[in-house]
């Protein structure tokens, strides 16, 4: 197992060393300088681009750049007056992960529950009725719902604040917008995971031994079931904590999103590099943890146990 | 020797999208103390909705036991009780060993684990009996190292040891009728021959009475004293294991026997049936045989003949074995021994 574990972090580090120098390059071939401020004069854009070091060949900014970056140096922030790109992140991105972690662990939950319930009831009102949810959850983007929920919750019942971050009241509506689509992916997923599942033999093995059913439902249905469920939660829960840009914007929320949206229209290289290394870390990060839960579960891909 | 399973009249219909299939029709049954039962009978013949109907498994929409059918153990009506007194019943007093063991076992569950649930729930062991149980069981069917292989997954397990493993389970909680839905279909020849020699060293050791259903007359002569032959969701005749081979009076019976491969065939030529099974949404008024039956009559088409009782263990539901019926002789390709009959 260790040399598993040692082997996918080498691959690992591949793998964003690649995200990172793809990143560096299509960056290079955005259109624009980060100096756009009209009153700048042609001379002074240059002085800046040489204290920047972008008059440099892109090669040599390149090498630079990761040289910096081993040393833990993401630069600083064109746009925020060259403050530490390091200090900017950890600064907004608790707020994107708070807000990620609980629309994705509501939905998760929610989504189980749901997918098992229904799952159960193949073919009957209750699974019908979860798939409709589950269809509509995914068909329509989150923003709608949120406008939805600001509307009648926040204006019209005024039971919940319509924006703003300040207490555990204002993260309702914003996580649960987040989480409507979560919970009809994972429904989804995991009724058609159960239908096959509940038709296995295992299960009659099990019932013929008399247990109960909610015995053979608990101990032999839902853990077959869930392995294929748990691969879409990895990538699930990197895309909520990185996606949730938009929500971020409706709710005003002081997250990592609209940071990154500002930094690719100002072209604060440093900035987006620096958003982009941590979104890739977090999705490379969460695959990883996603393969380890994975052998976990399942004994079969219990990888190189070295007790076969 | 006492009657410990009685089924009498059982029939079971299938609900499915524009079609209602009468899976099982009328069947009767028994099943004395400590002997072997076996069901022959070709696909879609009834006999395994047959051994699900007896452990109250059969899945209930589409499936449903007709009324009027019943399921006598012990002198009580299974059909009669409810999930939670089946439950008592299952494993514990009959319990079942399935086709195929490489999906019987949970993947991700200890085999272990696997047997010791039936112990915990029948027998209210402690996990830590349970477990030494389990590790007895598994060194009775022949798993070497048990005390290892009990923490072990089932794809650590060959498909011969995964059965074996499958009838520790089913044995675990001493059941008095064990069914066998077709135990060695899937395994390959000499590994059958392993595990029917197992079940049956299990039987005289604790005389458990055992239900086998095949279509392999090989693996019915070797286990079973007595044999039922299903056709059509109707058993068609019924025998001891001798009268059946020996003295069939069935034209299907007939036909299964000539269809059984032959070591010492003068012929290269594998003999089948010809026709297909009747449809059961639309099963025939008459005989079900009767559309591939060389020997059908008019009658047969029409009306379902009764039972005519050969000797005290014998009986066949066939118009040919009718007073006013034609003398007909069972063909020789019956093989075994069908001329003693004359």
């Amino acid at each position: 197992m260790g040399r598993y574990i040692l082997k996918r972090i080498g691959y690992m580090c591949i793998t964003f060393y690649v995200v990172i120098t793809l990143t560096f390059l299509s960056m290079k071939m955005l259109p624009g300088t980060p100096f756009q401020n009209p009153k700048l004069t042609p001379t002074q854009i240059n002085q800046l681009k040489h204290y920047y070091g972008l008059d440099q060949p892109i090669a040599v900014q390149y090498v630079k750049y990761m040289w910096n970056l081993l040393h833990g140096d993401m630069g600083g922030s064109f746009q925020f007056g060259n403050e530490s790109v390091t200090a900017l992140l950890m600064n907004k991105f608790p707020v994107s992960l708070d807000l990620g972690l609980e629309a994705i662990i509501l939905g998760a939950v929610i989504g189980l529950l749901l997918g098992i319930i229904a799952g159960l009831h193949h073919g009957k009102a209750m699974d019908w009725s979860t798939m409709i949810f589950a269809a509509i959850g995914t068909s329509i983007p989150s923003f709608i719902f949120a406008g939805v929920l600001q509307y009648f919750l926040g204006v019209y019942v005024r039971a919940f604040p319509v924006a703003g971050w300040n207490g555990p009241s204002y993260h309702f509506l914003p996580v649960v917008s987040l989480a409507v689509g979560v919970v009809a992916e994972i429904a989804l997923f995991m009724r058609t995971e159960m239908v096959e599942v509940i038709n296995q033999d295992y299960i009659v093995t099990a019932q013929a031994k008399g247990l109960s059913r909610f015995t053979v439902v608990y101990k032999h249905a839902i853990r077959n079931a869930l392995i294929p469920v748990v691969t879409i939660l990895g990538p699930l829960t990197a895309a909520i904590i990185t996606g949730s840009l938009v929500i971020e914007n409706i709710f005003g929320i002081p997250g990592i999103g609209s940071q990154y949206v500002s930094s690719i229209v100002t072209n604060d290289y440093p900035m987006i590099m620096g958003t982009t290394e941590l979104y890739a870390g977090l999705f490379i990060l969460s695959i990883f943890v996603v393969d380890i839960l994975y052998g976990v579960i399942d004994p079969r891909i219990r990888v190189s146990g070295g007790q076969a | 020797m006492s009657k410990l399973l009685e089924i009498k009249n059982l029939s079971v219909h299938f609900n499915l999208i524009g079609r209602h299939v009468q899976a099982v029709r009328g069947v009767d049954l028994d099943l004395n103390e400590g002997e072997t039962l076996a069901i022959v009978g070709e696909s879609g013949s009834g006999k395994s909705v047959t051994s699900k109907a007896i452990m109250g498994l059969i899945p209930n929409p589409p499936g449903e036991i007709v009324k009027g059918s019943s399921i006598l153990f012990e002198g009580k009506d299974l059909v009669s009780y409810t999930e939670k007194q089946l439950e008592k019943v299952r494993g514990k007093e009959i319990s079942m060993i399935f086709q195929d063991p490489m999906t019987a076992l949970n993947p991700t569950m200890k085999i272990g684990k696997q047997i010791m649930e039936g112990l915990i729930k029948h027998q209210g062991m402690s996990k830590h009996d349970a477990r030494n149980r389990a590790i007895e069981l598994l060194k009775l069917v022949g798993i070497p190292k048990p005390e290892v292989r009990v923490d072990e997954y089932p794809h650590q397990f060959s498909g011969g040891m995964r059965q074996r493993v499958v009838i520790a389970i089913a044995l675990a909680c001493n059941p008095k009728v064990l069914i066998a839905d077709e135990p060695t279909t899937a395994l390959d020849v000499t590994i059958q021959a392993q595990i029917l020699d197992l079940m049956r060293d299990l039987q005289k050791k604790t005389k458990t009475a055992i239900i086998l259903i095949t279509h392999d007359l090989g693996v019915v002569a070797n286990m079973a004293q007595r044999v039922a032959v299903m056709y059509g969701g109707k058993v068609v005749e019924t025998g001891m294991i001798d009268e059946i081979f020996y003295n069939p009076k069935h034209p299907y019976t007939w036909g299964l026997l000539s269809s059984m491969p032959k070591l010492h065939a003068t012929t290269d030529k594998l003999l089948a049936i010809p026709g297909s099974p009747p449809d059961l949404a639309n099963p025939p008024k008459g005989c079900p045989f009767a559309a591939r039956c060389p020997y059908a009559m008019k009658v047969c088409t029409d009306h379902m003949p009764e039972y005519t009782e050969l000797s005290s263990t014998q009986k066949a539901a066939c118009w040919l074995l009718d007073e006013r019926a034609p003398k007909v002789d069972p063909p020789e390709t019956i093989g075994v021994g069908g001329t003693k009959n004359g």
